[in-house]
Order: C-alpha cells, then sequence, then structure tokens
C-alpha cells in the first residue's frame, strides 16, 4: 500500500513524441501508386476497390504488386520500391502473369534505360520470387488458405513467411451466389459451418494475421446491384455510382477504406487515338477528389 | 520434427474445413513458366479475331463471344474446332446447346484449307479431323454440370499415352442453357451459374484447355442490344468478344469488350485476309468508338453463312 504512490498512477509512461515515433517507425506511412496515393495508407489498414465490371480493379492490384516487388534501390539505381513480399488470393480465378510481367518489365526498362540483359534478367527474377500466387475455387479453399498461411508466417518460414508486407484478394465477391445458396439450402459439411459462419471465420483469420504480421490488405469488389436513383443525382457528367452493399457487416466493419472505381463515358485523346478513362473515388473516408486515370501497357497514370 | 508439427497444424485445420486438396503456393517465376510452357495461343482460323484476341484462343483462359443472332457465333466455333485439329492441337470437344454443330460446316472449313489437295487426301483428312471432334448434346444446366463434372474426372484421371489430349473445350451457347434458370429472387440459378463459371475456369486451367462459349443478346436500357447473362456474369470470362451485324449486308463487327492483356485501346493494323468481311472496332460497353480496320474477305462464305440457321 505504501508503495503505490497516488502520483505513480499519473506519470506518464511516455510522452507524445516518443509514441509518435515509435507508433511511425513499426507502422510506416506507405504511398502507394495512382489511384491510390491520395491517402497516406499504413500497414494493417484494409483497402476495399470496388466497382462495377472492366472498371480497372484489377490493374490497380497489379499496379500495387509492381510497386512492392520492385527494390529501393538496385545497383546504385533508385527505383522506390517496397523490396517486400506480396501474396495473391486469387479467388476469382482471373490473374493474367503476363500482365504482370509486362508492366515490371517496361518499369525497370524505363527507370534502368539500358542494363544489360544478364543484369536484367537478375533484377526481374528478384523481383518475380517475391510475388506469391494461390488460385482458391471456393471460400472453404480461402480458409485453408489463410489458415496455412498464418502457419508459415509462425513458422517463419524463409520462402513465405518473412518480408509479407501485402495482401491481395481479387474479388471477395466471387463466391457470393453460391455461400448464399449453400446457406439457404441449409448446406454443411461435418461439424455444423453455415456459409455465414465461414464468412465470419475468413474475417477472423485475415484480423488474427494482421495482429501476427502487419500487412496492407488490398480487396477487390465487384458491384453487382445498382441501386435506383432518384432524379436530382442523374447529371450529365456523373452517372449513377451507388451501389447496395452485399457483402456480410462483419466484412463491412473490417473494412478501414473504400475506393470506388468507374469507368468514364468520356474519352479522352492520347496522341491519335481515344482512350477509355476511369474515374476513383474515396468513399472512406470521404475526399472531395475524384481522380481520372487512364491504363496503358506500361501501368496506370494519371490524367 | 516436421511431421509432428504439420500433425499438429493439420488437427487443428481439421475440426473447422477439411482441406481436399493441396493449394499450391507458387512464385511469380514458377507462373511466368508456367504459363509459357503450357498455355499456348490455339487458332481460330480467322485471323482478325486472333489478332483481337492478341494471338487466338489461349488455353487456361476462358473466352466468351456475344452476338445477336445469325451474328456467326457459331461459325468462330466451328471454324477453331477445325484450324485447332487440323494443327494437331490435340482434341476439341464442342457441347451443343441448340442443335448447331454441322458437320457440312466443318467440311466446307476443311476444304477451304487445304484445296489443292486431290480427292482422296482431302477425304482421309477430313475424316481424322472429324474424329478428333466430339460433339455432345446438353438441354439444360443440370446435364451441363453433370458432364462438366465428368469430364474433369475424366481429365484428372486420364495419362496421356502419345494420344491426342483434349486442348479445346466449346460451349454453344452457355446462355441458352443459363437464361432460363436465373432471374427471380431464388437465387439458385445464380449459384449454379456460379458454379458453372467455377468449374470452366478450373478445367480449363487445371488441365491447360481453351474454353470458348457463346452468349446471347438481350435488350438493355435505352432500347441498346447487351451481352445476357447480367452483371454477375460479366466476371467470369477472362475474354469477352462482341459480334454484331453492320449497316451493309455484308459486314459484321468484332469488338472487344474485356482482355486481361490488351488493356489499353491501340490495336495493331493487321493486312489480313479472312473468309469474312469484318472491320474492327474498340468498343467501351455499348457505343461503338475508336479505329475501324477495314478488311477484304471471301464474300461467297459469307452468304453461305446467312443461309443457315443459327
Amino acid at each position: 500500500m505504501g508503495e503505490a504512490k497516488p502520483e505513480n498512477w499519473i506519470r506518464c509512461d511516455e510522452t507524445g513524441k516518443e509514441m509518435l515515433s515509435r507508433v511511425l517507425s513499426g507502422r510506416p506511412f506507405i504511398i502507394p501508386a495512382p489511384p491510390l496515393h491520395r491517402l497516406a495508407l499504413r500497414l494493417r489498414n484494409v483497402v476495399e476497390i470496388s466497382g462495377p465490371s472492366n472498371s480497372a480493379k484489377s490493374q490497380v492490384l497489379v499496379q500495387a504488386v509492381v510497386h512492392f516487388i520492385l527494390p529501393k534501390e538496385w545497383a546504385g539505381i533508385q527505383f522506390g520500391g517496397m523490396e517486400s513480399k506480396v501474396v495473391f488470393f486469387d479467388l476469382d480465378c482471373r490473374f493474367d502473369v503476363l500482365r504482370l510481367s509486362q508492366i515490371l518489365t517496361h518499369r525497370i526498362s524505363e527507370t534502368c534505360g539500358s542494363i544489360g540483359q544478364i543484369a536484367f534478367d537478375e533484377l526481374f527474377h528478384d523481383c518475380m520470387s517475391r510475388f506469391l500466387y494461390v488460385r482458391c475455387y471456393s471460400s472453404s479453399d480461402f480458409l485453408s488458405s489463410l489458415k496455412e498461411l498464418s502457419y508459415q508466417i509462425q513458422r517463419k518460414d524463409e520462402t513465405i513467411g518473412t518480408g509479407l508486407r501485402l495482401l491481395l484478394i481479387d474479388s471477395v465477391g466471387s463466391f457470393h451466389w453460391i455461400d448464399r445458396s449453400n446457406q439457404l439450402r441449409g448446406l454443411c459439411k461435418g461439424k455444423n459451418i453455415s456459409p455465414q459462419s465461414l464468412q465470419e471465420a475468413i474475417v477472423h483469420e485475415l484480423h488474427e494475421l494482421l495482429l501476427l504480421q502487419p500487412l496492407l490488405v488490398l480487396a477487390t469488389k465487384a458491384s453487382l446491384f445498382r441501386t435506383e436513383t432518384p432524379n436530382e443525382y442523374q447529371s450529365t457528367g456523373d452517372r449513377n455510382l451507388l451501389f447496395r452493399e452485399y457483402m456480410p457487416a462483419v466484412w463491412q466493419s473490417f473494412v478501414t477504406h473504400r475506393i470506388q472505381l468507374h469507368p468514364s463515358d468520356e474519352l479522352l485523346s492520347d496522341g491519335s487515338e481515344p482512350i477509355r478513362s476511369y474515374t476513383s473515388d474515396w468513399l472512406q473516408p470521404s475526399v472531395s477528389i475524384k481522380d481520372r486515370f487512364i491504363v496503358r501497357d506500361d501501368g496506370i497514370f494519371l490524367t | 520434427m516436421m511431421d509432428t508439427e504439420e500433425e499438429d497444424f493439420k488437427s487443428r485445420l481439421a475440426p473447422d474445413v477439411t482441406p481436399n486438396r493441396q493449394l499450391p503456393w507458387l512464385t511469380g517465376i514458377e507462373l511466368l513458366s508456367d504459363t509459357n510452357q503450357n498455355k499456348h495461343f490455339l487458332p481460330t482460323g480467322l485471323e482478325g479475331i486472333d489478332a483481337l484476341l492478341g494471338g487466338g484462343l489461349r488455353q487456361g483462359q476462358v473466352t466468351e463471344i456475344a452476338g445477336p443472332s445469325s451474328s456467326g457465333k457459331t461459325q468462330v466455333c466451328l471454324s477453331s474446332a477445325t484450324h485447332v485439329v487440323d494443327r494437331n492441337f490435340g482434341m476439341v470437344l464442342y457441347l451443343d446447346t441448340s442443335n448447331s454443330f454441322s458437320p457440312f460446316r466443318i467440311s466446307c472449313f476443311v476444304n477451304q484449307l487445304h484445296p489443292s489437295l486431290p480427292k482422296e487426301l482431302k477425304e482421309t483428312s477430313l475424316q481424322t479431323i472429324m474424329s478428333n471432334i466430339y460433339c455432345q448434346s446438353v438441354f439444360d444446366i443440370f446435364a451441363l454440370l453433370d458432364l462438366l463434372h465428368h469430364v474433369e474426372t475424366t481429365l484428372k484421371h486420364t495419362v496421356k499415352l502419345g494420344g491426342s489430349k483434349l486442348c479445346l473445350l466449346i460451349v454453344d451457347s452457355v446462355s441458352s442453357v443459363i437464361a432460363p434458370v436465373i432471374g427471380g429472387k431464388n437465387s439458385q440459378g445464380w449459384c449454379m451459374m456460379a458454379s458453372v463459371g467455377v468449374l470452366l475456369k478450373r478445367i480449363a486451367y487445371e488441365h491447360n484447355i481453351a474454353v470458348l462459349v457463346t452468349n446471347h443478346m438481350v435488350g438493355g436500357e435505352n432500347g441498346t442490344l447487351k451481352p445476357a447473362l447480367g452483371e454477375s456474369w460479366k466476371g467470369i470470362p477472362h475474354i469477352r468478344l462482341l459480334l454484331s451485324h453492320g449497316t451493309g449486308n455484308n459486314h459484321g463487327t468484332t469488338t472487344v469488350l474485356k482482355h486481361t492483356l490488351m488493356v489499353s485501346m491501340h490495336l495493331d493494323h493487321h493486312e489480313i485476309w479472312s473468309k469474312w468481311v469484318v472491320f474492327f472496332s474498340v468498343l467501351e460497353h455499348s457505343s461503338v468508338t475508336g479505329r475501324v480496320l477495314y478488311v477484304a474477305g471471301d464474300s461467297f462464305a459469307y452468304r453461305t453463312h446467312a443461309s443457315d440457321t443459327n
């Protein structure tokens, strides 16, 4: 009783400056490639990229992959990449590795200028081996892959576990119809697993993963259901951008940032060819500026 | 040491979910080498369409061709089947939902392929080609799902014995079996459509097969036509092409709706000979924009096609 002086209780553990420096070094800010560049993201953020079909969502993911797998500096040349591992969960099964290699080749050639073929191959090989890929054909596949990933991280497995900074999920809503129909039919295998609890288990697993290892999570979501808009929203410039949310509440509360992409009606002229442009709109936290970008062979560029 | 750890992991995994297959973790390098070695481009026989596809139908991917009736979708399917078998890529499985498979058209394509061969050799080549195309009728979605499961099981357990392997799977048209079950508030139909999609993509990727499906058109907003099967289907094929009639009586157009690789709207020009008169432009959903290219072709073949029922 005598040792616990009242002053000890209000004595501070660390000053604000110390806390800020601790937090910033543990979870540094990341400025990803456009169109995600408006907000400074940090590890343990979960960003949901939504949009209708054909709105360049998967291209945004590939762009982020290239940014993360490039080295900070290599043979004296500054690349400005994150030099860390990336794991890609392909639920949609539509990932094209040739597109990734195309963008990576363009980036290396642009930054390096002319380097020898052997050096180029070595750099390319280094970068591509930081990219890990898993295909999942059902929600239970996805869940078991997540469990295996956390197991590999705990084991500090050299091939998978260490140096992971980015986790990408292509299309969280891919199995929406299958899961929903299974839920209605009351289908379950073995013990009682309803797909509602399957979704909860997936989010729980992701949450555990984020606690184990600080990661940035980027997930795309296809906007399937367009809602009816009242007339005052329809103007000549913007199209109806309201989509109904179909992911379960547990996922919605897990997401920390939301951005919506949309293909634009206008065509910009790039030289002699008209090019389709896309708009990006941050929904959470809401930013009033909308960005416009185009997708070219060598990546995504703002206009 | 490793074994006990793995046992422990598996026992923690088992109560929640039973992993029924090994999920491989591939690095970028392994993915790239697999694509370069195993996933080749299969010719459709129509050079213009091959150019739009970036080389042809790609193994491991699902290609969709949408278009109104008698715009040539079945002709593209038959032409692809003929050319793939003729160049010894492997066998073709043609799932026919609307009795549109025409052996007569296949023999026309074979004639055009080898115009200068003597009659006996033409006969033999026709026999060989016909024996490598397997045609099966399916009339509803349950039969389709059954058949696809059966194909997958057979492929898993077949060892290549030096004969040809299945390399192209055509479903003409997938929309006529899916469209009757979707729509309405019940989600069963959408679930079956999603299952067909997952199955086609799995068969394509795991067994290095190109899948070609056709889709019809329905009325959209403002009276324009749009591909059928709705928003959820758009996320399933890798590549989507749109065929449509032009204003002239001999012209058709082919436009790219979605592509995994050719994301920009620049298309290379090719001076190509094609069996049809086609011109190409790049589409932004339903309005036609962009560069157009006229290609001269053989109008006789198109007139013959126009008299076929499609």
